[in-house]
């Protein structure tokens, strides 16, 4: 209650709906206190079985040889550049329908942790391509459209932080992120709509994984781990930019108390 | 191991990625906290 | 009464729709651009003009490679097929590892007078297909597949098979698998 009503009166400068705009991130630095230990070590248990498994015990293929185990790094992170970008998009649409003060600032720090995926995955993917494609980087249509996921990204990094006031850049970078959206079922389908060189998907929703099961395991384990990992750095991360936004606050407001003292004294 | 160079460079790359995300996001956290701790009395829990 | 929560949903809908339906309509009118390949039957049916360069793709046709050399350099000439058109390609220079009879193919050239392609370069394009060496060799040996000759059977019939112990002590511990 003492938090919230400090709150109120710091944020009266900017927009008025004071009490709203600071309690929810005050609860979200004490849930997410609690929650983030446990996403850290899920994620370092659960990548190191996966990729342990995957680089020493899971079998190698049987024409790509041990360069599949790339694989449990590159599609994981894959997915995370694509589903990174969903968690972008959704914080933008809380941001600009419903003006959530907390997902502007989520939205801020999942770009550039969304961007090291993507990055992630293009190096991987150009690793991989090399030995066995016959080539570090083919612009086809999946290759192309993760490029630009790349680019998105970045393009979201620099636009939030353009701005003089930070509620004009979340704005102005949520509407880029959802113009971007548009990027994901390309990426996604792009393999199935058009010839590429990159081959489909072997992991689907309706039909039986293309993959032996010794391979699909360290991947599942793999997946799930990163996915912790990329949440627990975000978590982190927004953590980190609630408690910046308050100390600008209180240095604001205390600047301003101090110079309606000078006038103050200097009045009477 | 066949492709081992490939291998290798995609695993320390990860490490790296990840290592670097990890710590920058720890660090920053820590930063934020004894500032905020330092300045708002009420912070300190 | 529309509150202001809801007339920008409503505004982002529309123009979520909006967009959506420009590109989409977009990569409708510009699929044949993005596609990365030509096949042998859109070669044959609309054939690009001599020295044009452009990429082929499709199976390398089983029975078809002939591997020699010319003053040092490793040639290769193969046919390309998608099952219906099939193109001849001639090709100086190193083939990528994973080239094989049945393997999916993309190749960088120009046709030949002769009607042949000559590639400058030839890529390997692997299907979605990850198996083991054990599993890939039961299946060739029970006649399921023959990996020259095209695809692997429904994943279900081995994805889940047994692997034969071929030497216990690294088998023990991925047996979980």
């Amino acid at each position: 209650m003492n938090m919230d009503a400090s709150a109120t009166l710091l944020s009266s400068g900017s927009g008025g709906r004071g009490l709203h705009r600071f309690a929810n991130p005050g609860r979200f630095l004490r849930l997410s206190g609690k929650v983030l230990p446990w996403l850290a070590a899920f994620a370092l248990v659960l990548t190191l079985i996966g990729l342990g498994w995957g680089l020493f015990f899971a079998p190698a293929d049987w024409q790509q040889g041990d360069a599949v185990r790339i694989m449990y790094i590159h599609v994981p992170a894959a997915w995370l550049a694509s589903s990174g970008y969903l968690g972008l998009a959704i914080c933008s649409v809380l941001s600009l329908v419903w003006r959530h003060p907390l997902a502007d600032l989520a939205a801020m720090e999942i770009g550039p942790v969304g961007a090291g995926a993507t990055f992630l995955c293009l190096a991987t993917g150009s690793l991989w391509g090399k030995p066995m494609w016959g080539a570090w980087w083919v612009w086809d249509a999946r290759l192309t459209s993760v490029l630009v996921l790349f680019f998105l990204y970045l393009g979201h990094i620099a636009l939030v932080r353009a701005f003089d006031s930070p509620e004009r850049g979340a704005r102005a970078g949520a509407i880029l992120a959802l113009v971007g959206v548009v990027n994901l079922p390309i990426i996604k389908f792009s393999v199935d709509w058009w010839n590429t060189l990159h081959q489909p998907a072997s992991i689907s929703f309706t039909g039986s994984p293309t993959m032996y099961v010794g391979m699909l395991w360290p991947l599942l384990f793999s997946a799930l781990g990163m996915t912790f990992g990329f949440a627990a750095i975000v978590v982190a991360r927004t953590r980190a930019g609630v408690m910046e936004r308050r100390i600008r606050g209180l240095l604001l407001a205390r600047a301003q108390q101090e110079a309606g003292a000078r006038l103050e004294a200097a009045a009477s | 191991m066949t492709h081992l160079t490939y291998i290798s460079a995609a695993y320390g790359l990860a490490v790296v990625v990840a290592g670097w995300f990890a710590v920058d996001a720890w660090l920053r956290m820590g930063r934020a906290r004894k500032r905020l701790a330092a300045i708002d009395p009420r912070a300190r829990r | 009464m529309m509150t202001r929560k809801r007339r920008r949903l409503i505004v982002l809908l529309v123009c979520g729709l909006g967009l959506g339906s420009a590109a989409g309509l977009s990569l409708w009118a510009l699929s044949s651009d993005v596609a990365f390949f030509t096949s042998p039957t859109e070669l044959v049916q609309h054939p690009p003009g001599p020295d044009r360069v452009f990429r082929l793709g499709g199976l390398v046709e089983a029975g078809s490679v002939k591997r020699g050399d010319a003053g040092g350099k490793p040639t290769a000439s193969f046919r390309v097929t998608d099952g219906a058109a099939t193109v001849a390609v001639n090709f100086v220079g190193l083939l990528p590892d994973l080239f094989r009879e049945g393997q999916g193919i993309v190749a960088l050239g120009s046709l030949a007078p002769d009607g042949s392609f000559r590639a400058q370069e030839v890529l390997a394009k692997h299907d979605e297909t990850y198996m083991p060496k054990e599993v890939a060799e039961a299946l060739k040996k029970s006649g399921h597949w023959n990996p020259e000759k095209g695809a692997p059977p429904p994943a279900s019939t081995w994805n889940t098979m047994a692997v034969p112990a071929k030497d216990a002590k690294a088998d023990d511990t991925k047996a979980g698998g």
